[in-house]
């Protein structure tokens, strides 16, 4: 099983696309998620969203991510609904008021929440890394130390992962109730394994240095690369529907 | 060639030498393995080859490391890398790329190679490391044994004259181990590449490599071709390495066989064959 920001293989549009395009669509989407009010455009665009899934030939992990969201959108979406006072009132109960501002409040909150969060996962899982720091580096003139930077933090996440796991099952071994049903024991458990967790991570980062710059990563520059990009029309025509977004964002 | 001379080495905020006063001459196109046990200083003594001892890790450093002519304190690392390549210890951490294909490729741009011989080396690289069907796949999907050898071939790739590698088969099993070692041999038979070796499997090293350095408690306890240190078993015993089978064999039958050592298991039949007859 890959992880949910983990590269899918394929060969669909989406993959071939340039992936500045890719880079700007979903930044666009996320923009577009951000200016606008409307409930129902919120929806047109996780609905694109997810529509951009299946031609990626991500659907599957689009769907995942979303289950994924669920849990906090239903709390995200609690919290509003509880403590937005203003509007008609439709539900009175001792100091508990439920309003229709508080309603549309959270629902926007939450529909903004996964509108703007699922095209970033997108992103990650039609394009390789290595392409998105290639081209923020050749075509937007990022220093390649920055670029480099941000593809190591999102590559050591499942790194990291899978550390956590590794210490906590060595602690469950050793008779560290990890397994609780009760969330708040759980995390007063979990704060201890920060430390070690830091530490180790350090080591890693200090090795993963060492290695990389025994391998010439000082001697880089923005000529280094080898590989090149250039658009395909399906570029212009995702670019234009880009800004067609933003537009729509701010109309609506 | 790499000439070590004097070479004491103390980490910053140890109170004991990592390692003390060695003296060792690695000639071009030498096979050396290098075995001790744990904390011997067998990492220290390969960073103190590659410049990471005392460019990235601090500490006192007394006497020198020559390696191609270059002094290791006055080079730049990224000099002594065009030289020596180097795979450490930590397969994961050393990976920079999300695939196999730019894995290889960031060494190659980074020093600047041609960039029409860049596709020409990835392909030679990863014949030599056997493994051409991992090209286009992701690195978090490979097993350990495979990243071990992209690891190898994204070295191989740089084509340095001389090649360390810190406990490469660490966490491999047998069969995958001796692969590596027989890519390391092919090296240095065919491209007379300097290897030098760190491991903990002692039959690997008298199979595979030409000379043996054993340390011990950060001093070179004895070196030299490999039957000349297998001949100092019961030495080597008493500091903790144990010696392949045959070894041991071979003193026990030494009355019969006026000494001689049997490095490997061919060698060990053929002498006790030559004994019963």
């Amino acid at each position: 099983m890959t992880g949910f920001l983990d590269y899918v293989p394929g060969s669909s549009v989406l993959h071939r696309l340039d992936p500045l395009t890719k880079l700007v669509l979903s930044l666009c989407v996320c923009i577009s998620a951000f200016l606008t009010d409307n409930l129902i455009f919120l929806l047109v665009l996780v609905g694109m969203d997810l529509l951009l899934g299946v031609l990626g030939g991500v659907f599957q992990k689009a769907l995942r991510l979303l289950s994924g969201l669920l849990k906090l959108s239903v709390f995200l979406f609690l919290l509003q609904v509880l403590f937005v006072r203003s509007g008609a009132v439709l539900f009175e109960y001792g100091i508990l008021k439920i309003t229709l501002d508080g309603l549309f409040v959270g629902a926007r909150l939450v529909l903004r929440l996964t509108a703007a969060t699922l095209p970033l996962q997108l992103l990650l899982s039609v394009t390789q890394l290595s392409d998105l720091s290639g081209v923020l580096v050749q075509r937007l003139f990022v220093p390649y130390k920055y670029a480099f930077t941000l593809t190591t933090a999102i590559r050591f996440i499942p790194v990291f992962a899978a550390e956590m796991s590794g210490i906590m099952e060595a602690q469950t071994a050793r008779g560290v109730e990890f397994d609780t049903k009760n969330p708040v024991k759980k995390i007063g458990l979990l704060l201890p394994l920060c430390a070690p967790l830091l530490i180790s991570s350090v080591g890693k980062i200090h090795e993963s240095a060492a290695a990389a710059e025994l391998r010439g990563f000082t001697l880089r520059t923005r000529a280094s690369q080898s590989k090149r990009y250039a658009f395909i029309p399906a570029d212009y025509a995702f670019l234009v529907f880009s800004l067609l977004l933003i537009a729509a964002g701010i109309l609506f | 060639m790499i000439e070590i001379h004097g070479l004491s080495f103390r980490y910053a905020g140890s109170d004991r030498d990592a390692l003390q006063n060695i003296e060792l001459t690695v000639p071009d196109g030498d096979f050396l393995g290098i075995i001790g046990p744990s904390g011997a200083g067998k990492t220290t003594l390969i960073h103190s080859v590659c410049g990471l001892v005392p460019h990235r890790r601090g500490g006192d450093f007394y006497g020198s490391v020559t390696v191609d002519g270059m002094d290791t304190v006055d080079a730049e690392l990224t000099d002594l890398a065009r030289v020596v390549g180097t795979v450490l210890q930590d397969v994961d951490s050393q990976m920079v790329a999300a695939n196999v294909d730019d894995e290889l490729r960031f060494g190659l741009e980074n020093f600047g190679a041609p960039k029409d011989e860049i596709e020409e080396r990835i392909v030679e690289a990863l014949r030599a490391a056997g493994i051409e069907d991992l090209r286009d796949r992701v690195i978090g999907s490979l097993s350990g044994g495979q990243k071990q050898r992209v690891a190898i071939a994204a070295i191989l790739a740089l084509r340095p004259k001389i090649l360390l590698l810190d406990e490469p088969t660490g966490e491999l099993d047998p069969a995958v181990s001796e692969q590596i070692f027989r890519i390391l041999r092919e090296m240095n038979e065919r491209f007379g590449m300097t290897v030098i070796v760190v491991e903990q499997k002692i039959m690997l090293l008298s199979s595979y490599a030409k000379t043996l350095a054993v340390l011990n408690d950060g001093q070179l306890e004895v070196a030299g071709p490999v039957r000349e240190v297998l001949k100092e078993s019961r030495r080597l015993e008493e500091i903790g390495v144990n010696c392949p089978r045959v070894v041991t064999l071979s003193r026990h039958i030494e009355d019969l066989t006026s000494g001689a050592i049997a490095a490997t298991v061919e060698e060990a039949e053929a002498m006790v064959r030559e004994v019963l007859r």
